[in-house]
Parts: C-alpha cells; sequence; structure tokens
C-alpha cells in the first residue's frame, strides 16, 4: 500500500499516530543532504605488509574455517607464506589496531599456520594462459622467485638462473633451519617450479653467465642480493678463526664443514649476527654478541634477540672491536673498547663513540663478523650495456627498470629493506613492471618505492584505518594468542624448529580478535541499526547459507566487494548517518550530496 | 503491614507492589533513594523488572517510552532539573498515548542552586498532557503510585505524582504497605492494545501532516476529560479494598466558611492544624487540598468553593510574569462558574523554605481582615523592606 490514506473522522482514527498500512508513500530519503556509503578503507595491516598481502581479507576466511581460500589469497601476492610466516619482521603487526586492546593480532603466527595448512593438504596454485615472451631472472632469492612466479601466473617463460647449486637465495644460503625449516622452502619452491618456472643452478653471472647470454631474453630481472659481508677493518681481520657472518652461514646452513671454537664473539647488531649467534651457541659454543649502540637501536627482530638471549647468547651493548690478536696467525683474543652514544647520525640512530682509555681485552677461538653486507657486482665487467650503481644499488625507477634497456632490478641489489618479505613485494612490483613493458604500456602507476615497496595501488580508499576510527563499544580486550615452542633446552642441543605454530583452535581463537579495520564483514550492524530500514541485506551472512559466499571475485571475498554485502535504499535513508557511526569497523563513508555540484 | 519508611521508599514499594516491568532511572537528589531501592529489589529477585540505568533523564524517559510502546509497565522517578531534561520525552509520552507513571520529587530550579522542595519544576510541566497528583503523606505517596497505574492504563496517558523535597521524601511516616494479592486484584496486568509487536507490525510516532494531527490532540483532551472520572472512581475502588482513599481534592470543615485556604502537597497538614485552631478560636475558616491538578477538577473546585467567602490560595511555585499557579488555576475554574468569590493568591515558601503553623495563620489573619487582596500576589515572609521592617509610625 503506498497511497496515503485520508480519514474522514476522528473517529475512523487509531488514537495514537501509528500506521495502518506502510509508510512507503513517504519518501523520506528527500530529507537527505549526507549519504552513507559502503567504502571499504585500507587496514593497517595490509598497508604495512611489504609483499602487499590482504591481510584482513585472510583472517576473515580463516575465521570462517576457509583455509583453502585463505592461503590462496595470500598466494595471490605472496609465493612464499610458509617463509614470511616464519621469518618476516611482521610489520603488519607493528601497526596493528587491536595492540590497544590486548595486544597485536598474531598475523605472522596464522600466515605459516595457512601455509602448513596448504603443505600438509598438499595445495597448489594452477595457471592458465601462455605467452611466447621470455624472461630471465638472475637470482633464486625471494626477489627473484617472486618475480619469476608472478611473471609465470601472468602467462610468460621464466628462467631463474642462481649461481648456488641449490635455490632459495638467502633464504637457504642465510636463515637457519631453526628458524625456517628445509621442507617448508623446498615445498614454496617446488610450487613455484610446479607452475612451469625453469631455476638452472651453479650459474653465475659474470662466471659461466654473461650479461650478453641474457639478450635472448625479452626482459632481465636482476635480483643477485647482497653477497659481501662488510669488513671489519680492524688489524688482525685475515687471521684464521675470522669469518664473515654470511660466509659461516651460507657454509652452514648448505651442510659444509664449518668449525668454531669453544669461545665465539659475534660483531654486529643485525639478524645476522643473531643468526650466526644462535647457530653457534647450537654447535655448544659459548657465545657473546658485541654490538656497538644500545639494544634500542639493535636491528634485529625484537623476538629473534629475545630468543637469543633465552638461549644464552650473551650480549654486551656498546662495545667494539679495535684489534684482533693473533698467535701463530690464528685469532687468539680481541681488544674492544667501550662506547657512548653521540649525535645522531644520517640512519637517524645515536652514533657511537669510543670512549677513551676504556680499553680491554677478551679470550676468543672464533671472530664472526656480521655488520652489514654488500652487493658483488663484479659480474659488471662482463657486461657490454652498463647498469649504473649508486650507493652500492643498482639505480633504478619506480617501476624497477634500470638504465638498461629491458633490465630491471630488485630485490636487495636494488631497494633498501632487507628483509625476505620486501624482496617478495620488489619481485612482484618487477613481475607487474615487466608484464606491462613487455605489452608496451607505460611503466607508470606505481607508487613511490619508499613507500610501497609491494605493488600498485589496490582498488580501495587508501585512507588507513586507525584505531580511533574504530566503534570500541563492540569490542573486548582479549589477549593475543601465542604459538607454542620447544623448551629451551631441548632446542639448543639441535637444529629443530623452534616456533611450533598454531593448531586450528589458536587460529581460531587469534582470528576472531581481528577487528576487520575498515572493511566490511557482514556483522549485520548497520542493517540493524538503520532507525529507517532502509539497508538491505544483499548477501545472508554465512552462518545462514554459506553456498552464497563461496565465490572470490578477482581475489577479494564477495562479502568485502563494495556494496554487495547491504544495499541502502536512497528513496528512504534520511542520511541520519546511524550506520557509519556504529559501524564497529569504518567500513562506511558519509558523503554530502550532491557534491558533484559543488 | 505497617513499616516506617520514608516518601521516597513509599515510592519504590508503590512501584513493586503495582508490578513495574521496566524502570529505567537517572540519579537526581532528593529522588535518588527511589530508584536505589526498586534496583535492589529488582536485584535480590523481589520486583521481577528490567531496570535500565541510563545516561540522563532524558534517555530514562525514552527507555520508559521504549518498553511502554512495547507492552510493558514501565516507571521512572525524577526531580527538578532532571524533569525539565525530560520535558520533551514528556510530550512523546503523551502523543503516544503511553501510561508511564513517573515520581517527581519536587525540587526548586536552579540557579541559585537548590535542592529543596517547590513545585515550580512539576507545574511547569503542565501543558505536556501528563496527568499530575500532588500528594500530602508518604501512605498517601504510596497508594497513589497504585492508582496512577490503574487510571494511566484506562485512560493511555502519563500520569506523574508529586512529592515534597525532604518533607515526604527524606521524613519517616508509618505506611501501611498493602498486600500484593489485594494490589494485584485492584491493578491487573497491563494489556496494551497496541504495541511494538513483529506479528503485527506498525510504526509508531511517525509523521502526521496537517489533515491528521489536530484530531489526535481532540483525542488527547477527550482523554483527559475523561480522567477526571476515571480518576474518582479509582480512587473509590480503591477505598472498597484498601479503606483509604483521598478524592479529587479534599473538602475540610468548609461549612459555613467565610475563608477557605487551598493548599496542596504537605502544606495542607500544617493548614489543617491551624483550621482546627481558628475553628476552635471561633474563626469561621476551611481547607481545600487540591490533589489532581491535571486533569484540574474544574466542577470539584466549584462546587467545593460555591459558599465559601473568601478563597486564600496558598502556592509553593510561580508562573513569572503572572502569579501563583494554583491560585490562577481556581481563578480560571471559577470565572465562568455561578459563583465567584474574592481570591487571594498567597506567594511562600518557594526553594523549600519552611511554611509554619505561624505562616498560615497569617495567611488566614490576612484574609480575615481585608475584603480584597492589595495587590494581585500577596508575597508572605519575604526579607523586603515592606514585610521585613515595621511601617514607620504615622
Amino acid at each position: 500500500m503506498t497511497e496515503e490514506i485520508v480519514f474522514r473522522t476522528e473517529a475512523d482514527m487509531p488514537y495514537l499516530p501509528m500506521t495502518i498500512g506502510t509508510t512507503l508513500v513517504n519518501k523520506t530519503g528527500s530529507w537527505r543532504y549526507i549519504r552513507p556509503l559502503y567504502v571499504d578503507k585500507t587496514p593497517p595491516c595490509n598497508h604495512n605488509c611489504p609483499a602487499g598481502e590482504d591481510i584482513v581479507g585472510y583472517l576473515a576466511l580463516i575465521k570462517e574455517g576457509r583455509y583453502k581460500e585463505a592461503w590462496e589469497l595470500i598466494k595471490q601476492e605472496n609465493p612464499f607464506p610458509g617463509v614470511c610466516g616464519r621469518v618476516c619482521p611482521h610489520p603488519c603487526e607493528s601497526e596493528c589496531n587491536r595492540e590497544e586492546l590486548g595486544g597485536a593480532m598474531a598475523i605472522h603466527t596464522l600466515e605459516r599456520f595457512l601455509a602448513d595448512y596448504a603443505a600438509s593438504q598438499r595445495l597448489s596454485v594452477q595457471v592458465s594462459q601462455r605467452y611466447d615472451a621470455r624472461v630471465a631472472v638472475i637470482g633464486s632469492g625471494p626477489a627473484g622467485l617472486s618475480c619469476a612466479y608472478h611473471l609465470t601466473r601472468r602467462g610468460y617463460a621464466v628462467t631463474v638462473f642462481e649461481a648456488l647449486p641449490v635455490a632459495g637465495g638467502m633464504m637457504r644460503a642465510g636463515i637457519p633451519e631453526y628458524r625456517l625449516p628445509r621442507e617448508v622452502l623446498d615445498h614454496e619452491i617446488a610450487d613455484i617450479e610446479a607452475l612451469g618456472v625453469e631455476i638452472k643452478t651453479g650459474m653465475r653471472l659474470g662466471d659461466n653467465l654473461r650479461m650478453s647470454d641474457l639478450d635472448d631474453y625479452d626482459a632481465v630481472f636482476i635480483a643477485v642480493g647482497l653477497q659481501k659481508s662488510d669488513k671489519l677493518n680492524i688489524p688482525g681481520e685475515d687471521a684464521e678463526g675470522v669469518i664473515p657472518g654470511l660466509e659461516f652461514l651460507k657454509r652452514m646452513n648448505l651442510g659444509e664443514e664449518v668449525r668454531v671454537g669453544p669461545r665465539v664473539a659475534v660483531i654486529g647488531g643485525g639478524n645476522t649476527a643473531i643468526d650466526a649467534a644462535r647457530s653457534t651457541l647450537r654447535l655448544g659454543s659459548e657465545v657473546t654478541i658485541l654490538y656497538r649502540r644500545s639494544r634500542a637501536e639493535m636491528p634485529a627482530i625484537a623476538e629473534e634477540i629475545e630468543e637469543a638471549l633465552a638461549e644464552g647468547v650473551e650480549i654486551h651493548y656498546l662495545m667494539a672491536p679495535v684489534e684482533l690478536l693473533t698467535e701463530n696467525g690464528r685469532i687468539k683474543s680481541m681488544r674492544c673498547v667501550k662506547m657512548e652514544l653521540g649525535a645522531p647520525d644520517e640512519s637517524g640512530r645515536r652514533r657511537p663513540m669510543p670512549i677513551a682509555g676504556s680499553e680491554y681485552t677478551i679470550e676468543v677461538d672464533t671472530v664472526i663478523s656480521a655488520l652489514g653486507q654488500e652487493a658483488d657486482f663484479s659480474f659488471l665487467e662482463a657486461g657490454g650495456r652498463r647498469l649504473e650503481v649508486e650507493r652500492g644499488r643498482i639505480v633504478t625507477d619506480e617501476a624497477g627498470l634500470t638504465t638498461r634497456e629491458g633490465a630491471f632490478a630488485g630485490g636487495d641489489v636494488a631497494t633498501p629493506f632487507g628483509t625476505v618479505t620486501h624482496a617478495v613485494g620488489s619481485g612482484k612490483r618487477a613481475a607487474l613492471a615487466i608484464d606491462k613493458y613487455l605489452r608496451g604500456e607505460e611503466l607508470s602507476g606505481f607508487p613511490p618505492i619508499a613507500e610501497a615497496v609491494h605493488a600498485v595501488p589496490k582498488d580501495i580508499d587508501p585512507a588507513v584505518v586507525r584505531f580511533e576510527d574504530l566503534n570500541l563499544a563492540y569490542f573486548d580486550e582479549i589477549e593475543r594468542t601465542r604459538q607454542p615452542q620447544v623448551p629451551i633446552e631441548e632446542r639448543v642441543s639441535g637444529f629443530e624448529e623452534v616456533n611450533l605454530g598454531f593448531s586450528e583452535e589458536e587460529a581460531q581463537a587469534e582470528a576472531e580478535r581481528c577487528f576487520s579495520c575498515g572493511t566490511c564483514n557482514l556483522c549485520d550492524t548497520c542493517f540493524t541499526f538503520c532507525p529507517d530500514v532502509a539497508i538491505a541485506r544483499l548477501v545472508a551472512p554465512p552462518p545462514l547459507s554459506p553456498p552464497h559466499l563461496g565465490g572470490m571475485k578477482g581475489g577479494v571475498p564477495l562479502a568485502r566487494l563494495n556494496g554487495a554485502g547491504y544495499e541502502v535504499n536512497y528513496d528512504y535513508c534520511k542520511g541520519c548517518g546511524v550506520c557509519a557511526e556504529e559501524c564497529p569497523r569504518y567500513a562506511i563513508s558519509i558523503e554530502e550530496e550532491m557534491k558533484w555540484k559543488k | 503491614m505497617e513499616k516506617v519508611i520514608m516518601g521516597n521508599h513509599a515510592v519504590s514499594y508503590g512501584a513493586k507492589l503495582a508490578r513495574a516491568q521496566v524502570i529505567a532511572a537517572y540519579p537526581i537528589t532528593p529522588q535518588t533513594q527511589i530508584v536505589e531501592m526498586l534496583s535492589e529489589f529488582c536485584a535480590d529477585g523481589l520486583l521481577d523488572a528490567k531496570f535500565i540505568k541510563v545516561e540522563s533523564e532524558h534517555s530514562a524517559m525514552a527507555a520508559c517510552i521504549g518498553a511502554s510502546s512495547a507492552g510493558a509497565r514501565a516507571f521512572t522517578a525524577t526531580s527538578g532539573h532532571g524533569l525539565a531534561l525530560m520535558h520533551e520525552m514528556l510530550h512523546w509520552a503523551t502523543g503516544a498515548r503511553l501510561p508511564i507513571v513517573m515520581a517527581n520529587v519536587n525540587r526548586a530550579m536552579g540557579p541559585g542552586w537548590s535542592i529543596w522542595t517547590e513545585q515550580t519544576d512539576s507545574l511547569s510541566q503542565r501543558d505536556t498532557g501528563w496527568l499530575q497528583f500532588y500528594c500530602e503523606s508518604n501512605q498517601e505517596v504510596l497508594d497513589t503510585v497504585i492508582q496512577a497505574f490503574k487510571i494511566a492504563e484506562r485512560v493511555l496517558l502519563p500520569t506523574m505524582l508529586v512529592l515534597d523535597a525532604f518533607f515526604l521524601s527524606h521524613t519517616e511516616e508509618p505506611v501501611d504497605i498493602p498486600d500484593q494479592k489485594l494490589v494485584d486484584r485492584y491493578l491487573p496486568s497491563y494489556h496494551a492494545r497496541y504495541k511494538l509487536d513483529p506479528d503485527d507490525p506498525h510504526a509508531f510516532g511517525a509523521l502526521v501532516t496537517p489533515p491528521h494531527y489536530m484530531e489526535l490532540r481532540y483525542k488527547i483532551q477527550k482523554a483527559m476529560e475523561e480522567a477526571v472520572e476515571v480518576a474518582r472512581q479509582a480512587d473509590e475502588e480503591f477505598r472498597g479494598i484498601f479503606g483509604r482513599s483521598y478524592g479529587l481534592v479534599e473538602k475540610y470543615r468548609l461549612e459555613d466558611a467565610e475563608v477557605v485556604l487551598v493548599t496542596s502537597a504537605t502544606i495542607t497538614s500544617t493548614a489543617r492544624v491551624i483550621v482546627d485552631e481558628l475553628r476552635e478560636e471561633g474563626h469561621k475558616v476551611g481547607l481545600l487540598k487540591v490533589r489532581l491538578f491535571r486533569p484540574f477538577p474544574v466542577e470539584d473546585v466549584r462546587e467545593a468553593l460555591a459558599d465559601a467567602g473568601k478563597v486564600a490560595v496558598i502556592d509553593r511555585n510561580i508562573s513569572f510574569g503572572h502569579g501563583g499557579i494554583f491560585a490562577e488555576e481556581i481563578k480560571s475554574a471559577l470565572y465562568n462558574g455561578r459563583y465567584r468569590p474574592p481570591l487571594f493568591s498567597f506567594i511562600i515558601g518557594l526553594g523549600g523554605r519552611d511554611v509554619t503553623p505561624a505562616s498560615i495563620r497569617g495567611i488566614a489573619e490576612y484574609t480575615f481582615e481585608h475584603d480584597a487582596p492589595e495587590t494581585e500576589i500577596v508575597w508572605r515572609e519575604v526579607k523586603s523592606q515592606v514585610t521585613s521592617r515595621k511601617r514607620p509610625a504615622t
């Protein structure tokens, strides 16, 4: 009934103002001067993920028990969830809004949970299309393999050249097994190979592979990483018993013989230093880390530092070696100096300054130097057309294109981030750029690499959801779920993985904590609160009717497509804003009516 | 069962015996004890009601409106500024025809900040369409809560009972707490004719355009007019079961009275004593207590004052720019009647100032001494040049 009812006498009327038929005749939408719109915003985790993962998306799928789709959602962006779920420093968690109410989401461990699930189910990614274009990738580290993976999924034929006898780059040569079991890495590399990526090992650029050999390829991606450890630049460095950190880790991780003495000193404060220290501990040595700044400046992943300390590694802060003393050409002791922190240097960290007269000597059998690493550009001499190098890195534009036609570069050799996940993002970015290049398209649309290594802008509002944007009435404080670990006594006696991951129950409990910042998850709050009953459900929520939600569209669960979950009937929406105000997760925006007229 | 309780707790017992189903309230002195005790009744399982703590009196009334719209028997209590904050919602309760019952403890409005008694807070809500009862004793308070639900649910209008701050709210008196079974007999459970019901969906309180709005107001006035007789019957029925009644007005020693004092609320008790004293002294004085203020019992007042020589209305309230509100109401009730005696409008006791036996005696004496009031308002006990200094000798 949409006709207006007119009563002829008061006796015919009800005694109170109530509807007899419907109120549809009264199109109250004309009162509106602002309108609500379902607009997903960028969650801070997604914004901060160097690999560009849709974290909120896969946490939602975990909640619904749809692990395969959740894993596939990661695999859209990152071929290495098993690796990153173990070794990533998880910048996603450091910006997580959950921090305020029980601790940040354990995204890292949930990613690993999905990867372990996929491995246990033998899930794999499929490719359909094929193009004729061929791409060469130099380096099978996370950047190279990520690029190869994404290019192959786009239909290109990719050959990866690796100098070492095995694929994986720093994931294999740099990261110890107790952090990253080899079968996890093997599984994810095998998954990439299964797509059709060809990996040729034992092919070193500048040695048995020359730049000119790459002319047959339509494009080249150079991701050779950083191979050389920085030198200590102190007397005695060449003595027996002094090992560069990367060299030590590579030999150990590739199963070569490494000898360390009973007293080991590791110089440096980054992840290489920690990895080397925890590894030598497992070889039975006493280990001391010397770091010239304080704990606050230490660049290693915080949890890794904690683990090292818990396992018995000693860390001496504000210490630096000044001379290595030898006996018969072999390291015997090390003269050190105490440091103090001065004014900030160009990295923003306070510069360490030696304290005069504070020198002392400690007895050591082995010194592992882990001050930092740099690229080995010896291959450049072999090439005809030069790649430009600046400050130790290959020069590229935002798309990753080098100064050489058809040659792109990424990963640590071209970007300053130094994590597996950043390398994955860098490789993906290059794959997208190479795809455009091979299609003859403009290499535009890439945001500055310093802001967003991972990719091209996503099709959602770039505004990052802040804690104060959420409606806290809907969220209780819930403690973060912690994954179990092997007890310390057991773990230091071998290289078994330390972290044990989540059980399904733990993963469920943890995923439930997610606020789903800026992302509609069909919670029905707007639907419930709309005082004008002007919001309609377009898709029934999962518990009522799961089949409707089964599909994915362009990699995004249907539930999250803009407007797919609910529809506002603007004939009746008065623009009161209650839906937007009440939305627990800031997934509804308010826009002025007739904005286009102004 | 007889208990010695304060007026506030008399309200609480009344609401409990009336089996209120939803109580929404916000604390305010001097009312707070009412809902405190009710919340305890709820917590202890002595009253099966939903107690809703809200963030303001506006919300308290809104919650009662929601509850009543859903067919529940809803109750709240407030005072002074709290009542003022409810103002918008008071109109809503009336327009939606919801039989909500509320106790208001009279409290003077600030500033100057006050917690003491004065009727201006409730009388300011005169035109909101709420029935208003002014109570004289704690027993009357308890009984009026029960009567209020009966009347409200008959005429479908909200009802307010009013009691003086401290003189009743915090003063303990013996009160007979009636037997629940008798109360249940007197006040059966409430069944709303229209309510929020998913099985019979209607929208309530929506837009009403000029073609229909006026008819709804007409119906409210008709219900108010009906409420006079409904209230009289409810009071008589109450007497039949409980042996007590109060009338809409109470006529005390009005026979051949030359001066009739008109009072409401606790001033009545003091006036009753003075009427007895003056009668003993041979003065022909009587007392008319007005208990029902809205709807105003015009016929009862006209009939009670039909033989009065002069009428002295004592107001503990003021409508600024006009005068004592009971006085104005009585004047207007008499205007179209057959008999219009001289009427004196006394204002006294604002902001909780004590109105003593001497005060009442002074008012009676003034009325005996004057054929007509010297001024439209006769202020009593104001610290002014006129009243606090002796007249200079002439």
